[in-house]
């Protein structure tokens, strides 16, 4: 059976002039099908809004002091091991150094001395390792493969740039 | 409406009384929305107070150009599908429900004639039972459509999907509440005509 244009205008809810009206009364009366569908927009329309038990703000300001207090403490909690991790790291990393400067100050000027002319020198060694490097590694790929490097890079830039801006809309709407 | 929106400020501002009364103006639009969705009173209002509390961590985000209630539903929409689809992960099933759904309190109607409450009870109680059936976005979408007459722009804005999306998936979860009410239409039938037919017990 041809249910067109009766379903359509069932489910759009389409307001129908009175010759349409009589046309689908006429078709309801023989197509079981398109009958449940008018029987179950009618069903729908007329179904009861369901109601909270009485009381429902108080207990959500319950809800909402316990979720308070919880992040309350969590916070606490956070802090005083943020606080013990510093306290720990200083101890561990910083202490030693400290004593060795409390108990020889000279010892310690040579040290970090030693540590700044190693750094310098790691620096100057790693410009000559790149400077190198920048001579000759173009001559190893051609162009195209470099184009084709480039491209994939900003590709993958612009997916990463749309990923952050859609989460960044998903977390400003509506999703908690 | 006026006074919603200084209510949103207020609560904004972090004023706890102006969110409760917040609360109490849209408690029965959310809590209908989570028990259509979830099937359980229970189920229903802890997703209520969820949604509530997810309101309120989030309200400092809320965009004042949008409706309030728009925005709220589809706070609790989007808790109830999540929940509905953890549900389905760890294959708890949802008619796993107890006979203690009476706490459900629904507003009275002006029905006084006791065999038309029932029979109006038995077909809302087939339509809750029936709307389990649909998917879980489906069936947001059709609460939106008929307990709250959403447009269906509304409905993609609050859903996160597009209007030719939520026309589709009106029509077809239509389709599907058809299909389902034919059926239970049948067995009805079947049942009456097995009971027409059965011999008394004496």
């Amino acid at each position: 059976m041809n249910h067109q244009p009766f379903e359509t205008w069932l489910l759009d809810d389409k307001h129908l002039t009175t010759t349409e009206k009589r046309e689908l009364d006429a078709h309801l009366r023989e197509c079981r099908t398109c009958s449940a569908l008018a029987e179950t927009g009618l069903v729908l329309r007329s179904t009861r809004v369901a109601a909270p038990r009485p009381g429902f703000a108080l207990r959500f300001q319950h809800r909402l002091a316990e979720q308070k207090a919880l992040e309350r403490r969590r916070r606490t909690w956070g802090l005083f091991l943020l606080v013990s991790i510093g306290v720990g790291a200083f101890s561990w990393f910083v202490a030693p150094y400290v004593i060795k400067l409390a108990t020889s100050p000279f010892q310690w000027f040579i040290s970090i001395t030693g540590y700044f002319l190693y750094a310098l020198t790691s620096l100057k060694a790693i410009g000559e390792i790149l400077t190198v490097l920048a001579r000759v590694v173009p001559d190893l790929l051609p162009p195209y493969a470099w184009m084709v490097l480039i491209s994939a890079f900003a590709g993958m830039g612009l997916l990463w740039m749309v990923s952050i801006w859609r989460f960044a809309r998903r977390a400003q709407g509506v999703l908690a | 409406m006026n006074e919603e929106k200084a209510w949103v400020l207020q609560a904004q501002q972090g004023d706890d009384e102006a969110f409760t009364r917040l609360v109490e103006t849209y408690q029965t639009p959310v809590f209908n929305l989570c028990y259509r969705m979830l099937g359980e009173p229970e189920l229903a209002e802890d997703a209520a107070q969820e949604t509530f509390l997810r309101a309120y961590q989030h309200l400092p985000r809320y965009d004042q150009k949008r409706p309030f209630a728009t925005w709220l539903l589809s706070i609790a929409a989007h808790y109830c599908i999540d929940r509905l689809r953890r549900r389905k992960f760890s294959m708890f099933s949802m008619d796993a429900e107890d006979e203690e759904g009476n706490s459900v309190e629904l507003p009275d109607v002006d029905f006084p004639n006791p065999e038309h409450e029932a029979i109006t009870g038995q077909t809302q109680e087939r339509v809750h039972e029936m709307l389990k059936d649909l998917d879980t976005t489906d069936r947001a979408a059709i609460i939106m459509r008929y307990w709250y007459d959403y447009s269906e722009k509304e409905i993609a804005e609050s859903l996160n999907l597009t209007v030719s999306a939520v026309k589709s998936r009106l029509h077809r979860a239509r389709k599907e509440l058809a299909g389902l009410w034919m059926e239970q239409e049948d067995d009805l039938l079947a049942e009456m005509e097995r009971r027409h037919h059965e011999s008394p017990a004496f």
